[in-house]
């Protein structure tokens, strides 16, 4: 891993429990400043409780954290240095968007007039410059997710948390969303903290990666180091699945078992149409390293008999896989 | 971590900005409850209410029969009652609304204290009570028919109001601050409020006695109620009724103390309140509220004994129902040798009805006096005061007791010359004359909620306010 000169976030050892039944049993973990760290788990993985935690909302049973060098015995001083997107936070609907941040701009000790040039500001960062001085009541379920984040800018943060900021949004929304917590990392330089269920967004975005399961870290580094660990167990798992054009299927489906590597070929059921499930011959040697050109001799293949590929997943090698392998049967 | 270094944060934003917390939260809330138009819609139900008490006042014809200062007292003690009301349910939505409405959390992120937040929305919630009071003013206005019990009724209305809505929002917000849903709160908060009703409902035997006299003394509803019938109705000094203003102003102290000292800074994002840390100066706040709270049934008991006064110096008077009539009484001992202590005593008899007894505690706040021993050739000069109730013919005298010397002795009463009462009856009210105030108040709140709401549009169409 390569040296990190600026933690923004550090959490030792946090633990929490409701009555007799743990929520969180030990979380460790750090970020660094103008990175995007994706806090992954299940339903009741305790990844609600963590945030609360690192948030100040909760206190932990035991453990510490620290904030911008902020220890969590000083939780005024913490939340000086956050921003926040709670899940499901609720809008008052009879202010406008600009009212509505620099209201919270004061709160963070801002003078009017600076509350006000700053929530000018943060609307424009957030593409909201135009229904600024709209009722929030107006607002589609983006906009005010939009709006929930320059809120959580309003203070210049440290550390930002973003819980599920993606979450009832289209496709489209989606995507301008992450761009928006990708520019917070890198422009402002912050660590932002990103909760989320979709997989597949915690994998485009993200730097680093937090798996939680029954309170527990199953998982954490760098994205490409979980991952990576998962695309080496893959390979050793004899299973790769291929989308090409469906009028190519049959011809694909005879090429892939010809190929001599190849144990059979099935039709992927309930996906849709084009994807083919290709089982390979197995390592003599399950300790061997794998070959790592198996995958590559396949798609060579069906290049040269000029099929179009659309797709090719190797299983285990997406986040989705290590997530599920990791946490499966451990939901509580 | 151990190769790590902590960065130190240089941005957090300095926490000064001129205004205190509380009053940004204050006027944010403040904002939400008057142009959300939770406040107004409120403030119409109850102009509404009132204008129909006021209706029904004037229109009826056995209420019409009411003197103005009772038909002011009871508009005043319906308009703190349902001022009351209003208050303590905008208290109870405060908390446990946001909770509901998932933007407490939004608050709770940010490095405000939570005894700010929590005073700031108890200013913006307690903000109704001075506009419904504004309101009344009118209804009483007209009832009162230039009646002198307006201004005290104004005055009383506007300082056990000031004491004891601020209060009951805090009541509500301590509820709502112990619940995660607003239907809770307001169910628990409702139930509240008819227990402080409930002791009024009682059976009339059930309300006097040594039991029900507490009941009523140590309940803030009963005991403000009572006081100001005593004052307002009956014309009795403050000086004999100050101690039934103890419980709301108990009330008012124990509820701030537990709001504000114990409650407001473990506000958390579920019902109830985070760990207690016990100082103590806290303990000794609390414990300061809950003595002073235990004490007012005993405090309120002691109720002064005023010295008691007879005189005549009147013959005949003919008054209108509703006014009153000032004399005084001289007692003269003409003897050679001191007297003994004296006791005065005024009738009233009712020529018309075959000579019935008048009660005088409706009629007079002094139904009797007492004086000490007058010396020989000595006098003493009573003052005394009627409060013409209902029309007819009367008599009123008054009867000077000497004190017996033992319990074994007797004395002779003197009686007096007795003053000819005659009560004209009361001008009624003309409730179409009535009914221009008993209409016109929901309207100049409608046209109110309309103004704001116009304004709003206009702020917002000009880009946001400022």
């Amino acid at each position: 891993m390569e040296q990190r000169n600026r933690q923004v976030l550090v959490a030792e050892d946090l633990r929490k429990s409701y009555g007799p039944r743990p929520a969180l049993r030990g979380l460790s973990f750090s970020l660094d400043a103008g990175r995007i760290l994706g806090f992954l788990g299940p339903n009741g993985a305790g990844k609600t409780t963590a945030i609360r935690i690192l948030t100040t909302i909760l206190e932990p049973s035991s453990g510490r954290f620290l904030v911008a060098g902020v220890g969590s015995d000083r939780p005024e001083e913490i939340r000086r240095r956050i921003g926040v997107l709670p899940e499901s936070l609720g809008f008052p609907k009879h202010v406008t968007g600009h009212e509505f941040v620099t209201y919270f701009g004061r709160l963070y000790g801002r003078t009017a007039a600076d509350a006000q040039a700053k929530a000018v500001a943060l609307l424009k960062d957030v593409g909201l410059e135009q229904r600024g001085r709209s009722l929030v009541g107006t607002y589609s379920r983006g906009m005010r997710q939009r709006l929930g984040i320059a809120r959580a800018l309003v203070n210049d943060p440290a550390v930002v948390f973003l819980d599920e900021p993606t979450l009832g949004l289209d496709p489209k929304g989606q995507q301008e969303l992450l761009a928006l917590v990708q520019w917070i990392a890198r422009e402002r330089n912050a660590g932002v903290v990103l909760c989320s269920h979709l997989l597949m967004e915690v994998e485009s975005v993200c730097d680093d990666v937090v798996i939680l399961s029954v309170g527990r870290v199953v998982a954490s580094g760098t994205t490409a180091e979980v991952i990576g660990g998962a695309q080496r167990t893959a390979l050793g798992q004899n299973a790769m699945r291929i989308r090409v054009a469906p009028p190519s299927v049959a011809g694909a489906r005879r090429l892939l078992e010809a190929l001599p590597n190849v144990v059979q070929v099935t039709s992927a059921n309930g996906t849709a149409p084009g994807w083919l499930g290709v089982e390979l011959v197995a390592a003599p040697d399950p300790a061997a390293s794998p070959d790592p050109y198996r995958n590559n001799r396949i798609l060579d293949a069906l290049i040269r008999a000029e099929i179009p590929v659309l797709g090719l997943q190797t299983a285990g090698g997406r986040l989705q896989d290590v997530f599920l392998q990791l946490t499966e049967g451990e939901i509580e | 971590m151990s190769n790590a270094q902590v960065a130190n944060d240089s941005r957090a934003p300095s926490s000064r900005s001129g205004a205190p917390t509380w009053w940004i939260v204050f006027g944010r809330e403040f904002h939400e409850l008057w142009v959300g138009g939770r406040a107004l819609s409120l403030l119409l139900i109850y102009s509404l209410l009132l204008g129909i008490q006021t209706y029904v006042f004037a229109s009826n014809s056995e209420l019409s029969l009411i003197p103005p200062n009772e038909m002011v007292y009871e508009t005043l003690k319906g308009a703190i009652a349902v001022g009351l009301f209003i208050s303590l349910i905008i208290g109870a939505d405060s908390i446990s609304g946001e909770r509901e409405r998932a933007t407490l959390e939004g608050l709770l992120l940010t490095p405000t204290s939570r005894r700010q937040i929590v005073i700031g929305k108890f200013l913006a919630a307690a903000s109704p009570w001075p506009a419904a009071f504004a309101i009344a003013i009118p209804y009483m206005t007209v009832l009162a028919q230039g009646d002198e019990v307006l201004r005290p009724a104004i005055l009383w209305g506007a300082a056990i109001g000031t004491v004891l809505a601020p209060a009951f929002t805090a009541l509500g917000m301590f509820v709502s601050f112990w619940c995660n849903t607003n239907k809770t709160s307001l169910f628990i908060s409702l139930g509240i409020y008819i227990l402080f009703l409930l002791p009024a409902q009682l059976p009339g035997r059930a309300q006097t006695g040594a039991m029900g006299s507490l009941l009523q003394q140590v309940n803030p509803m009963a005991s403000h109620a009572h006081f100001l019938s005593k004052i307002l109705v009956n014309h009795r000094t403050v000086a004999e009724f100050w101690t039934w203003l103890l419980a709301p102003a108990l009330l008012a102290l124990l509820i701030f103390g537990l709001l504000f000292l114990y409650a407001s800074p473990g506000l958390r994002l579920e019902a109830g309140r985070a760990r207690f840390r016990w100082s103590w100066a806290r303990a000794a706040g609390v414990l300061a509220c809950l003595a002073l709270f235990g004490s007012s049934p005993a405090m309120a008991l002691q109720t002064a004994q005023q010295p008691l006064q007879v005189a005549i110096d009147l013959d005949y008077k003919v008054v209108k129902a509703s006014d009153h009539v000032l004399f005084n009484t001289t007692l003269t001992n003409n003897g050679a040798e001191p007297s003994a202590p004296l006791i005065a005593a005024m009738n009233i008899i009712n020529l018309n009805a075959k000579g019935d007894v008048v009660d005088p505690e409706d009629w007079s706040p002094q139904r009797t006096q007492y004086t000490e021993q007058l010396p020989a050739g000595g006098s003493a000069t009573l003052s005394w005061r009627i409060n013409a109730i209902l029309d007819g013919d009367y008599m009123v005298y008054m009867v000077v007791i000497p004190q017996p010397a033992g319990r074994e002795a007797t004395s002779h009463p003197v009686a007096s010359s007795g003053i000819h009462l005659t009560v004209t009856p009361f001008t009624r009210l003309n409730p179409g004359g009535v009914l221009p105030y008993a209409i016109g108040g929901p309207i100049v709140v409608l046209v109110g909620i309309l103004l704001i709401y116009r304004y709003r549009r206009r702020e917002i169409d000009a880009g946001g306010a400022k």
